[in-house]
């Protein structure tokens, strides 16, 4: 029995590999979706109008055995992200220090949100990540940090639970793919998307989003 | 408002540009990954470019109250930071020791240039920290409240666990004193030395200062040279105060020498560096603060006594410094306020 339960954990984790691949063939069915994106107003007098250079995203989601997933793919003329080295949390010590490169630069990410508790008459938490009564969960990646998992219960609330969750991106053409494992992405879940252009600056609520869709 | 606020004055007359102050805080606080080009404590020389490179013209601060954040620094402005060919010059056999790559930008890279004025130079350094102002333009501009001002000391703090690296905060700071370390994905800046502060003990660049120029103390103990050199004497003045941000880092502006070939006359009526710089830097109140220390130079040259500019000396620390330790300070309470 313990054998049985092993072969399925790894065949299923076998199968979340292979979705979490963008180019794997189980995403050519999934029915695509795209979401018009709109973008955030700058914050002060000091800042540039943005352009609207991100316009749409388009979103798959496969609900598997191995669990839900969705695919983004949007166009992005800049690869913005960057390998660090590895830091230590060290304020001094003898170790070899590694250096800072840049000050000034930010990193593509997307993010998809869900409310996480049930909707109660159909109404969606506010997409200023929910509000009290509606509370949301946020699969972020980042293309040079990677994914983690932060709840919020309205603007300026959003923090890390310190959780991760499985997410792969891909830059080619001038096109990000990122595929995320997300579990409370079911049949007929809300959910909205965010996409960060690192080479706008995006970061924090400077980005572009969508409004809540449902999940096919 | 915090309760008290802890704060420091500088004489900029007393600077001897020898960096020993930036070592000491390197040293202890920013030798660790990612922090290779910060300098919480830094040494300028003015006129000149600063560090980074123009901080005090690209902006940040409060204008008619509200957040006017400038563009981010890039790491050419705060400058290069790179290794000398030690190995090859030292077990090669090479000639000279020279940076491993060419160098087109450091923190004071201008050092000692100065400028021209009657085709006289003049030029004085400026050490500069996190100002830890009454009103921070960073923490306005925070949003993950990541940043707060602690209640017993007034000094301003980076919570690293809920800073995401935005980086508003230095956007928004005038000062330009609030660095990113790419590798941790956080700001950082001067912490004011808190845990010594905490023991009594000064901060690392004061304590290290051969200038012995610094004097730490509460603002809001009036005992304290902080308190008389900048309420009672008003000889101590702010850095650029048309920010709005009330810093809580003092100098005591450069009034000396007049011209050369000058000697006897006022400085302010042949003073050997424009005052409209001076006026930039401090604004409009430090001819009068001129003025003030001047008339006590005379009186001491006379033979007088002078109070203020036997405190300037500083010639000990318990002349320097007044901190007194936090379980100290939870006793006082209500003494000392302002």
């Amino acid at each position: 029995m313990k054998r049985l339960a092993c072969i399925l954990i790894c065949g299923a984790s076998a199968w979340a590999q292979n979705l979490l691949d963008p180019t794997a063939a189980e995403w050519k069915p999934a029915a695509p979706l795209t979401l018009a994106l709109h973008r955030t107003p700058p914050l002060y007098p000091t800042d540039a109008p943005a352009t609207n250079e991100v316009q749409s995203v388009q979103v798959q989601v496969l609900h598997a055995p191995a669990g839900n997933f969705a695919r983004l793919e949007w166009a992005d003329k800049t690869h913005d992200t960057a390998v660090l080295p590895k830091a230590e949390r060290a304020w001094q010590g003898e170790h070899l220090v590694n250096q800072t490169p840049a000050t000034d630069r930010f990193a593509d990410a997307c993010a998809i949100m869900l409310p996480s508790r049930p909707l109660v008459g159909g109404i969606n938490p506010s997409l200023q990540m929910g509000d009290p009564d509606h509370p949301v969960h946020i699969y972020f990646w980042d293309s040079t940090r990677g994914a983690a998992v932060m709840e919020a219960s309205g603007r300026e609330t959003t923090k890390r639970t310190g959780q991760s969750f499985p997410a792969q991106g891909q830059y080619a053409g001038g096109k990000w793919v990122v595929t995320m494992q997300i579990p409370d992405l079911q049949a007929g879940a809300s959910f909205a998307v965010a996409i960060w252009n690192g080479s706008q600056q995006d970061r924090d609520g400077r980005k572009y989003f969508s409004i809540w869709y449902r999940a096919q | 408002m915090p309760q008290h606020q802890i704060s420091m004055v500088l004489d900029l007359n007393k600077c001897l540009g020898c960096q020993t102050c930036t070592m000491a805080c390197k040293k202890l606080w920013t030798d660790g990954d990612g922090m290779d080009y910060m300098y919480w404590n830094n040494v300028e020389t003015r006129p000149g470019q600063g560090y980074p490179r123009n901080w005090d013209k690209i902006g940040g601060g409060f204008e008619d109250g509200k957040l006017r954040p400038s563009a981010l620094p890039t790491k050419e402005d705060y400058g290069q930071t790179f290794e000398y060919n030690y190995a090859e010059r030292l077990f090669q056999g090479g000639l000279q020791a020279m940076p491993q790559e060419e160098v087109r930008n450091t923190p004071n890279w201008d050092e000692d240039v100065g400028a021209l004025m009657l085709g006289e130079n003049y030029y004085f350094y400026l050490p500069r920290l996190c100002n830890h102002c009454t009103n921070p333009a960073c923490l306005e501009a925070c949003p993950r409240k990541a940043i707060y001002k602690r209640q017993e000391d007034g000094i301003v703090l980076v919570d690293q666990d809920r800073c995401e690296g935005y980086r508003y905060c230095m956007r928004a700071c005038p000062y330009k004193k609030i660095y990113f370390n790419e590798l941790l994905g956080k700001a950082q800046k001067c912490i004011f030395c808190y845990p010594r502060i905490e023991k009594g003990e000064v901060n690392a660049c004061a304590k290290q200062c051969p200038g012995r120029l610094r004097f730490v103390g509460f603002l809001d103990d009036p005992e304290s040279a902080v308190h008389k050199l900048v309420h009672v004497y008003k000889v101590a003045l702010g850095l650029f105060p048309e920010k709005g941000t009330e810093p809580n880092v003092f100098y005591v502006p450069p009034f000396n020498p007049p011209r050369s070939g000058s000697y006897g006359k006022s400085v302010l009526e042949d003073p050997r560096m424009p005052m409209d710089y001076l006026k930039y830097l401090f604004g409009d109140e430090v001819v009068d603060v001129i003025r003030r220390l001047e008339a006590e130079l005379r009186r001491a040259q006379n033979g007088g006594a002078s109070e203020v500019l036997q405190l300037l000396i500083g010639r000990d620390e318990r002349v320097r410094y007044q901190i007194p330790k936090r379980e100290d300070l939870i006793q006082i309470q209500g003494v000392h306020k302002a």
